[in-house]
């Protein structure tokens, strides 16, 4: 059997200590080992952006990355940006905006806008536009989501 | 007593966001079984070629490997696949390749080990002996008579061909003060759900039965296809397929749920195969490619008496939707005008390319682009404005319902006021001003100009123009059940299916109305199973069918249900059904305050207290309901039918602005106007016009499957095949009109598909305008730079120097 690697990180606040292939890729490794779900598998070549998650406060393609890469690093996904009782205002403007359909973009969306709304909390709707550039959409256009991230924009809070 | 309108129209946000927007959990892939193996396929890397031998022993001998089959094996277990418009002259097709590969991509060997990656190491363990053979790539030189033949079976290389001749065709053209004659082609290309396909099967040797988690848009007719492959009852498969992260048409290949149930019957374990993004752009399927020859008749003020078209629609090497681009093209050929006389030529012409599928308007795209092409060819040829020519040809207010040469009954519309909307919304006038002062300039701006019918729902008896009268599937409807909790909630399950439509918010919406509920208290089972959604063989989630057969399904589920719950609470109650009210989840007696029960009381007593005397004759509260549209009949003698059966419209204007100097094409702004009768919910019908005129968009700038001159693909992944990012796209822009549908329960109409039929004939119409001092004529999809450059140098050197 392949060699595995011990690797200890943190996932959404919590300690995570795991054994993986050297090939098992961070995405895999947080679906599959993790049970964290929400963040989706569209292309795994790093174009269309559904597996984006921040790693050490950057957002990253987690298809190109190596799990074991991440050792030692901070990993926030979808499943740690808000509670059910509190929902974060980007999650809340998706859902207000009807900026998602299938809904499957979504997780790796929204993490690109909170990269982006960090970096810049008041974009225009071109800054917006170039700053999800990155994350690709089949269902909506985008018109939703540039609206529902200049509405969190304007909440000023979703920083 | 008739239903509250309470919910019905309101911009509600979606019960399905939730979920979505927090930790997802309900696709394919992230379903799983105690064992699951993994599968991976070994795909032909030649467009065409004999199976000469295929050896898999060193694959299953190395570790963690279950098992392998072949074409072979599947040629032994199963009965070959028939389309889904079945072919009298139908060639035989397996879901792995046997004895010869047919496309670049064709699944050759299917294999099942303990993870996705030791099942692609053992893959390339297969060991697959191939004779390359010619291959055939364009539909044309696919006619040629000393043409490879893609099946030799057939004999040619034609699966189907027929002429719809409707009405007096050569009185008008002898009529005609002129012929205008175009010839447009358009490309291979996808909508590309950006979760791939998927299914988990899992085989119970005990009672040799299935149960199929994966994706389809008609799950019973794939259940159905399944147990003929395999021969079995469809009461021995279970299919469940979850919410799907788009489909958009493309989620129909029942050949992996085929080979997933083969592989975990020889595993002895579940199997799950999630198709990686390669495999999807490579041989999910694409819309077909296609060459339209049209010739027009018209009178000298611009009136289009007649059309006739000639079309050869290139299937690839596939049966599964022979000719059913060509069949729905029937439904939107008259397009928004009132021409009496239309000729249809089709062809279905397989190549060595990819088999075709359906694609969000599937057939319509190209018809609109063809019939939008003809009318703007029609305006430049007698100097008429290109919203002129369209009010001059429109069908008016005051002549709906109408009926056009093929048979479709238009059931609503405002054309001219459409129309007239979006170019108010654009300021056309205006524009058109910017645009003579910037051609002074040196500037390309241009104004597109597409107005269009959207059809819903399919009438699938369309197929016996090609499979004859004995075809057993025919017409449209959906199944639907409602069931009232003991809490007096209520819970839907239809036969349609989500792939991202919102359907659970809009059909709690209209169920809510129904029962007089809070919408919060409805809940719609949005994973189809078949072991508790009924369906017919229709169902699923497909040509726009929601507005006016899923609706229909819950409606008439919901009535039953309502029955029942007045006459337990009349007999309850020692009133007359009549005289009960029920608001709010409550039932009072009208003129008796004090006398009143909850709809919880009642439907709890009728679960709980058998033993009560049950006025309805038996316990329960819930109801099924099966919905024809009787609309959807059968062809008549003169090939006239109903393909469609319901007519949203939308006019588009495009404003685009293109470099003199790269020909790059630059979106300055879209409209679109549309009428999709009334609205369930305006918020997600919104979404849907955007995202299906992003469809368009994009399919008319972006993206092309390139094949060269071997048939191999040349853009297999999100690097070559383009999809749109927010900054490639434009805001769109616009507004509702809405005429409701006399035809549907609610006045709905179709609004899935509409913007991708529409979008492309717009863009087109909108290059062509921004380039009409270089004299260049857009005719071909898709309207790329490079391609630009290559017609417009010359134009381009006579435009310059005229201007000097």
């Amino acid at each position: 059997m392949t060699e595995m690697l011990s690797i200890t990180l943190k996932v959404n606040g919590s300690e995570q200590a795991a054994a993986v292939e050297p090939r098992r890729s961070l995405v895999d490794f947080l679906r599959h080992d993790l049970g964290l779900v929400g963040t989706h598998v569209g292309c795994e070549h790093g174009v269309c952006g559904a597996c984006t998650v921040m790693l050490n406060g950057r957002t990253v393609r987690s298809c190109l990355l190596f799990a074991a890469q991440a050792d030692g690093a901070e990993v926030l996904t979808i499943e740690g940006i808000g509670t059910d009782e509190a929902l974060h205002p980007l999650q809340l403007a998706f859902q207000q905006h009807h900026a998602l359909q299938c809904g499957f973009c979504t997780p790796g969306m929204i993490l690109a806008a909170l990269e982006l709304l960090r970096d810049n909390p008041d974009p225009t709707e071109e800054e917006i536009r170039v700053g999800l550039s990155g994350n690709l959409c089949m269902c909506t256009g985008y018109v939703n989501i540039v609206r529902a991230v200049r509405a969190a924009a304007r909440n000023g809070k979703a920083k | 007593m008739s239903a509250q309108q309470k919910w019905v129209g309101q911009a509600l946000e979606r019960t399905e966001d939730r979920r979505l927007i927090t930790r997802g959990g309900h696709f394919i892939d992230d379903l799983t079984l105690p064992g699951v193996a993994h599968a991976a396929y070994v795909r032909s890397p030649h467009a065409r070629a004999k199976i000469r031998h295929i050896d898999v022993r060193r694959a299953l001998g190395h570790p963690g490997v279950y098992a392998a089959i072949t074409g072979d094996d599947v040629a032994q277990l199963t009965r070959p696949q028939r389309g889904r418009v079945p072919l009298p002259n139908s060639p035989k097709v397996y879901a792995l390749a046997y004895q010869e590969v047919r496309y670049v991509g064709e699944p050759v060997v299917g294999i099942a080990a303990v993870d996705r990656a030791t099942a692609e190491d053992a893959a390339d363990l297969i060991e697959v002996e191939y004779d390359p053979l010619p291959a055939v790539i364009d539909p044309e030189a696919a006619l040629k008579p000393d043409a490879p033949l893609v099946f030799e079976e057939v004999g040619s290389n034609i699966l189907w061909h027929d002429t719809f001749p409707y009405g007096d065709v050569g009185g008008a053209f002898k009529e005609a003060d002129t012929v205008v004659n175009e010839r447009v082609t358009i490309h291979r290309y996808c909508s590309t759900p950006l979760e791939t396909f998927g299914v988990m099967a899992q085989y119970e040797a005990a009672t040799q039965s299935y149960t199929i988690w994966g994706h389809t848009q008609q799950p019973a007719q794939d259940m159905h296809v399944l147990a003929a492959a395999l021969g079995i009852s469809p009461g021995k498969i279970r299919m469940i397929v979850p919410p799907m992260g788009g489909s958009f048409g493309n989620k129909v290949r029942p050949l992996f749920i085929i080979a997933a149930a083969l592989l975990a019957r020889k595993a002895g374990r579940p199997v799950k195969w999630i198709e990686d993004r390669r495999e999807s752009l490579l041989a999910l399927g694409h819309a077909a490619d296609g060459i339209m020859e049209m010739s027009a008749a018209v009178k000298a003020d611009g009136t289009v008496l007649a059309i006739k078209f000639r079309n050869i629609e290139n299937e690839g090497a596939g049966i599964d939707f022979a000719a059913r681009h060509n069949l729905l093209m029937l439904s939107n050929i008259a397009n928004c005008y009132r021409m009496r006389a239309i000729s249809y030529e089709g062809y279905s012409v397989v190549t060595n390319r990819c088999p075709v599928v359906a694609n969000r308007g599937i057939g319509k795209p190209f018809m609109c682009f063809a019939v939008e092409r003809m009318i703007d060819a029609v305006a430049r040829a007698l100097k008429i404005d290109r919203a002129e020519i369209r009010f001059r040809n429109f069908i008016q207010p005051d002549q709906f319902p109408y009926d056009t040469p093929s048979g479709q009954t238009y059931d609503s519309g405002d054309y001219p006021e459409m129309l007239r909307r979006a170019l108010a919304a654009i300021d056309y006038e205006k524009l058109r001003r910017e645009q003579a002062e910037g051609r002074e300039r040196g500037r390309l701006l241009g104004i597109g100009i597409a107005t269009a019918v959207e059809p819903g729902g399919s009438n699938l008896s369309y197929g016996m123009l090609v499979s004859g009268p004995s075809q057993l599937l025919s017409g449209q409807g959906e199944a639907a059940r409602v069931r009232l909790e003991t809490d007096g909630s209520a819970t839907v399950f239809t036969g349609g299916l989500d792939s991202g439509q919102g359907h659970a918010t809009a059909l709690a919406q209209i169920v809510a109305d129904e029962l007089a509920l809070d919408v919060k208290q409805i809940r719609v089972a949005t994973t189809f199973d078949s072991a508790s959604h009924p369906y017919v063989m229709t169902s699923g989630v497909y040509s726009n069918k929601f507005h006016g057969h899923d609706t229909v399904a819950a409606i008439g589920a919901a009535r039953k249900v309502r029955d029942k719950l007045l006459k337990r609470a009349a007999a309850q109650l020692e009133a007359h059904v009549d005289d009960l009210e029920l608001r709010d989840g409550h039932i009072a007696v009208r003129g008796a305050p004090d006398k009143g029960v909850s709809v919880a009381q009642i439907a709890s007593r009728a679960y709980w207290s058998l033993a009560d005397e049950q006025p309805d004759g038996e316990p329960g509260l819930e109801a099924l309901y099966y919905y024809s549209n009787p609309l959807a009949k059968h062809p008549d003698e003169k090939k006239r039918v109903r393909v469609q059966l319901g007519f949203a419209s939308a006019a588009h204007v495009a404003v685009v602005d293109i470099d003199p100097e790269t020909f790059e094409i630059k979106v300055l702004r879209y409209v679109v106007i549309h009428d999709c009768g009334r609205q369930i919910n305006p918020g997600i019908v919104e979404g849907q016009v955007h995202g299906a005129a992003a469809h368009g968009i994009a399919a008319a700038l972006l993206e092309e499957f390139i094949y060269d001159e071997n048939g191999q693909l040349l853009t297999t992944s999100f690097m070559d095949y383009l999809k749109p990012t927010a900054a490639d796209l434009p805001n769109i822009e616009g507004d509702r009109l809405e005429t409701p549908s006399p035809l549907t329960l609610l006045g709905t109409k179709g609004v899935g598909e509409g913007g991708a039929v529409v979008a492309p004939a717009a863009i087109a119409s909108a290059v062509e305008d921004a380039l009409a001092p270089l004299g260049i004529h857009i005719a071909a999809l898709p309207i790329v730079p490079s391609r630009l450059w290559e017609v417009a140098a010359a134009g381009l050197k006579r435009y310059e120097n005229a201007r000097k």
